[in-house]
């Protein structure tokens, strides 16, 4: 019977092994060899140093000069844009996903399609629509000057880059954290009220770290694209906003590919890191 | 529901649905603007179902889509239950680490990383072109995996084990256990992977620009290489149709749902499921089924046996047949069929940029038989040996080029090219807002009277370019000190940049956004066709400027030499080069074309002026003002000054 368990197990797991060996691994073999290389595929380690000492100067707001870290500000501008966004994300999406789950069988299925239907239509296309909406000649003004009130500069700014983001990103957010919640048994959160919790205690207590693996995909499939995403920025930031997509995207185009790497190295084993401390936060809390 | 529900759920569809809103509003737009309205029409809906191109990238899209899903699906929740099995710990975690990075990588890192890995593969087997259908579609399968695991795994874990157990205890063998108790409830996560990798496939731009190959060319990336000129309803017009798709499909599942039982709650009985209703379920799995596997049977056994000319060109840079143009595309291949005898079929595929295009066909993956880069790119691919040298005997039709477009710096024997379009950049401003006597120079874009209305390109050479000129210095200087002033001019400029555009421009000029922008002399007139009622736009020609031509040239690595020079050759007939001349909207250097009094009829006498200001001193003012190569190191310099304006 145990003999029959493994060789199911090894059958079916064996393509994607191969698959994920060939596909995912070997891959990353190369972004670490371009980024430990140089033009001549000589073995360097400037293009990593680069990263973290390259140097330059900006004007503040008020005129004051000051040198920065190149490509640290950059990087630290887009983790900030985009965690902004994942909890934005997370915070308007959770109450939808447990609105949904508790919702009737057919008010699910046509909800989740409601919320799937933007998605198919090209998000190059969508992030264009948006630009149509917020700029200062656009929809939203429009509507708000009609009413009377005044309009509002969004277009260029970080807010309207963070709409972006909320928006292409925010079914990703929701169907993780719904889907766990779907199958949680209704038995417990029943109990956990009679047991004398109140809806507050529920949520904290039961819902919650039941539904936190939901949550932890959640989060990733928002920040890992928001983090390196430049057409957003492009289009609804005015072009202003230079974030760690534009830099390796920039490179690439000035045949620095290896520089490119580097970056896109450099910014991978952070990530790496991140979702190892998010998920041992997640397993840590499943076993309490 | 209760009500605070309710109200919650339809902001949030509000939040969704508004841009949905505006594409569907604007796709009936007479006029080509995505922001000012001028009358509804259905045009761009026929223009549409003209569009070859475009629709042969859905098709594209969608085979891809297809196959990616069904495949990342099957191989994705079989992993799953293999994972879920694991007993090693160890083991375990180096499967869940390895299917997170796909996630963890950003996309564009996963594009470049595979596309490496399959150059690096197809030279070593010795294939002229690495990559096809299958490197993209591998590349969609492999970034769809993780998704559907991460979909499936939860269910697993959420799922009793004693209910396989009991299966097995009760008599069944594991497969059936599997297949009776696990699947079904697993079944949720299954179909939401599914949808997903679906989804991801269909909405991916990075990933399949760097790992598609010769033609195969899919919606984002068609989209994405429009940027130089400009998106137009028509895309807006497809989505709207999407959409309706989509909800007629919605109300369909909708009506079936009906006419079956409506079971109650989410609690265990849900998956006590009547005879009728499993039988629709299969019946519904094995349709779906057999219309997925028919329609990639189809499209592949559809795919041409003719002789393919590949074209490598800019986006919307040919005649298309759209508008009610002549399409040279089609026109090229009833000519070909006519002349030569034999069929041929044209595979044709788009660029954003010269850079683009130069770090795809340099790396090998690519192979095509026509490339049309500019002037500066085609200096550097001639020094690099990337280009034939041409055989004139097959392109008689060159008798037709300009005197002064040829023998000019970037090929100055007229080895390797022939000249296709020229152009210029010139300022074009809102005569409503701007004041003419600040108007003649580049010191109109560093007024500060105009604060907040100024657009600056969004490329580094065109930027810098523009402070260059305004200063007075050289274009191509290898002085990194020149760069440095030029950087200080852009820096003083920044406060007064409202944006930092390249299609946008088209927007953002059309309905007032902003009142002056420097940008190519022929999209001028795009942008003067759609303005709105309260905007008057202008155009002039600093005395400083960048002249620019793109040309044709054959790649080292065309397939067929001879089929590509007589598509050079029909590229210079009189039908084809007006149509092209006219839909493109820059200057043309074929005497054919500026010499035609029809021509000139349809341009208008504006025009006309704009584009062929001064032909007889075009080679002079082309050689002191036109952008050269910079050297591999002086890219460098200016990419990180670049950075260095945009980080502020």
């Amino acid at each position: 019977m145990k003999k029959n368990n493994t060789l199911l197990q090894r059958l079916v797991i064996a393509p994607y092994s191969f698959w994920a060996l060939l596909f995912i691994v070997v891959p990353l073999f190369f972004v670490a060899y371009y980024a430990f290389t140089d033009s001549g595929f000589h073995f360097t380690t400037e293009n990593i140093t680069r990263f973290f000492t390259a140097r330059s100067s900006i004007t503040g707001d008020d005129g004051t000069v000051r040198e920065v870290y190149t490509y640290l500000l950059i990087f630290w501008r887009s983790l900030k844009l985009a965690l902004i966004s994942t909890v934005i994300c997370l915070l308007l999406g959770y109450p939808i996903a447990y609105i949904l789950s508790r919702a009737s069988d057919r008010t699910q299925k046509i909800l989740i399609t409601l919320i799937m239907i933007p998605m198919w239509m090209n998000f190059l296309i969508r992030t264009y629509a948006w630009m149509t909406i917020l700029q200062d000649t656009g929809i939203l003004n429009g509507l708000l000057k009609s009413v009377g009130l005044r309009p509002l500069h969004i277009i260029g700014t970080e807010t309207a880059v963070v709409i972006g983001m909320v928006y292409d990103y925010f079914p990703y957010m929701i169907l993780p954290i719904y889907s766990v919640m779907a199958k949680m048994d209704i038995k417990l959160l029943e109990a956990a009220r009679d047991l004398g919790c109140n809806s507050f205690g529920v949520l904290r207590r039961v819902i919650f770290p039941l539904s936190l693996p939901g949550v932890i995909s959640g989060i990733t499939m928002v920040l890992i694209p928001s983090i390196s995403t430049f057409y957003i920025s492009q289009k609804l930031g005015n072009g202003k906003f230079y974030l760690i997509g534009d830099a390796i995207e920039g490179q690439y185009v000035a045949n620095n590919l290896h520089f490119a790497a580097a970056i896109a190295f450099i910014l991978m084993i952070v990530l790496l890191v991140c979702m190892a401390f998010m998920q041992r936060y997640a397993n840590s809390k499943a076993v309490a | 529901m209760k009500p605070a529900a309710k109200i919650y759920t339809a902001v949030i569809l509000l939040f969704l649905f508004a841009p949905i809103v505006i594409l569907l509003v604007f796709s009936f737009n007479a006029s080509k603007s995505l922001s000012v309205m001028s009358g509804s029409s259905l045009y761009w809906y026929r223009e549409l179902f003209r569009d070859a191109e475009t629709l042969g990238a859905v098709r594209n899209t969608l085979l891809l889509a297809i196959s990616a899903a069904l495949i990342s699906t099957v191989m994705g929740t079989a992993a799953a239950v293999g994972i879920h099995r694991l007993r090693s710990k160890y083991l375990r975690a180096a499967m869940d680490t390895v299917t997170n990075i796909p996630m963890i990588n950003p996309d564009i890192i996963t594009g470049i990383s595979l596309m490496l890995m399959f150059v690096f593969v197809g030279r070593l087997f010795g294939a002229a072109t690495s990559l096809n259908f299958a490197t993209i579609l591998i590349a969609h399968i492999t970034f769809c995996l993780p998704y559907v695991i991460l979909q499936v795994l939860p269910k697993l874990q959420q799922m009793d084990t004693s209910l396989p157990e009991a299966a097995m205890d009760l008599g069944c063998t594991p497969m059936r256990a599997f297949l009776k108790v696990e699947i079904p409830e697993i079944m949720p996560g299954i179909v939401t992977g599914l949808i997903m990798a679906f989804t991801l496939s269909l909405d991916d731009f990075v990933i399949s620009y760097f790992t598609s190959g010769n033609g195969f060319e899919t919606l984002p990336i068609r989209i994405y290489n429009m940027t130089k000129k400009t998106v137009t309803p028509k895309m807006y017009a497809l989505s709207t149709i999407i959409f309706f798709v989509i909800l007629a499909l919605l109300i369909m599942s909708n009506l079936i749902d009906t006419a079956a039982p409506v079971v109650e709650k989410p609690t265990r009985e849900r998956k006590i499921r009547t005879a009728a209703q499993k039988r629709r379920i299969r019946l519904a799995g094995a349709i779906g089924a057999v219309l997925a596997v028919s329609f990639i049977v189809v499209m592949i056994a559809g795919a041409p046996k003719k002789p393919v000319l590949n074209v490598y060109n800019w986006g919307e840079y040919i005649s298309d047949g759209s508008e009610d143009s002549f399409n040279a595309i089609k026109g090229f291949e009833t000519w070909y069929e006519e002349n030569y005898g034999s069929p041929v079929e044209i595979n044709y595929s788009t660029f954003a940029s010269n850079e683009d295009m130069y770090a795809k066909l340099s790396s090998g993956a690519v192979s095509y038989d026509v490339v049309i880069p500019s002037d500066y790119m085609i200096a550097r691919m001639a020094d690099e040996g990337m280009l034939l040298p041409l055989n004139f005997d097959n392109i008689p039709n060159y008798q037709y080029i300009g005197e002064n477009f040829r023998g000019l710096y970037y090929d100055p024997e007229d080895l390797y090219s022939v000249p296709y379009t020229y152009s210029f950049v010139g300022v074009i401003w809102d005569a409503n807002r701007v004041d003419e006597a600040d108007t003649g120079d580049w010191d109109l874009m560093w007024n500060s009277k105009y604060a907040g209305d100024i657009l600056q390109f969004n490329n580094s050479r065109d930027a810098f370019a523009t402070a260059q000129y305004k200063l007075g210095l050289d274009v191509n200087s290898a002085d990194r000190e020149d760069w440095n002033l030029a950087l200080q001019e852009l820096k003083l400029q920044q406060p007064l940049v409202k944006s930092y555009v390249m299609d946008e421009i088209y927007n953002m000029m059309e309905s007032g956004e902003a009142a002056i922008a420097a940008y190519y002399a022929g999209d001028y007139f795009t942008m003067l066709d759609a303005e709105a009622d309260d905007v008057d736009l202008r155009f002039y020609m600093p005395e400083q400027t960048n002249y620019f031509i793109d040309a044709m040239c054959i790649p080292s690595c065309c397939q067929n030499k001879e089929l590509a020079e007589a598509f050079i050759n029909y590229m210079l007939e009189e039908e084809p080069a007006i149509a092209n001349a006219e839909y493109i909207c820059y200057g043309c250097p074929n005497s054919l074309v500026y010499e035609s009094e029809e021509y000139a009829e349809d341009m208008g006498e504006e025009a006309m002026e704009i584009l062929y200001p001064d032909l007889e001193h075009f080679s002079e003012l082309y050689n002191s003002f036109a952008y050269r190569n910079l050297s591999p190191d002086m890219l460098g310099y200016v990419n990180s000054l670049w950075e260095e304006l945009k980080i502020n």
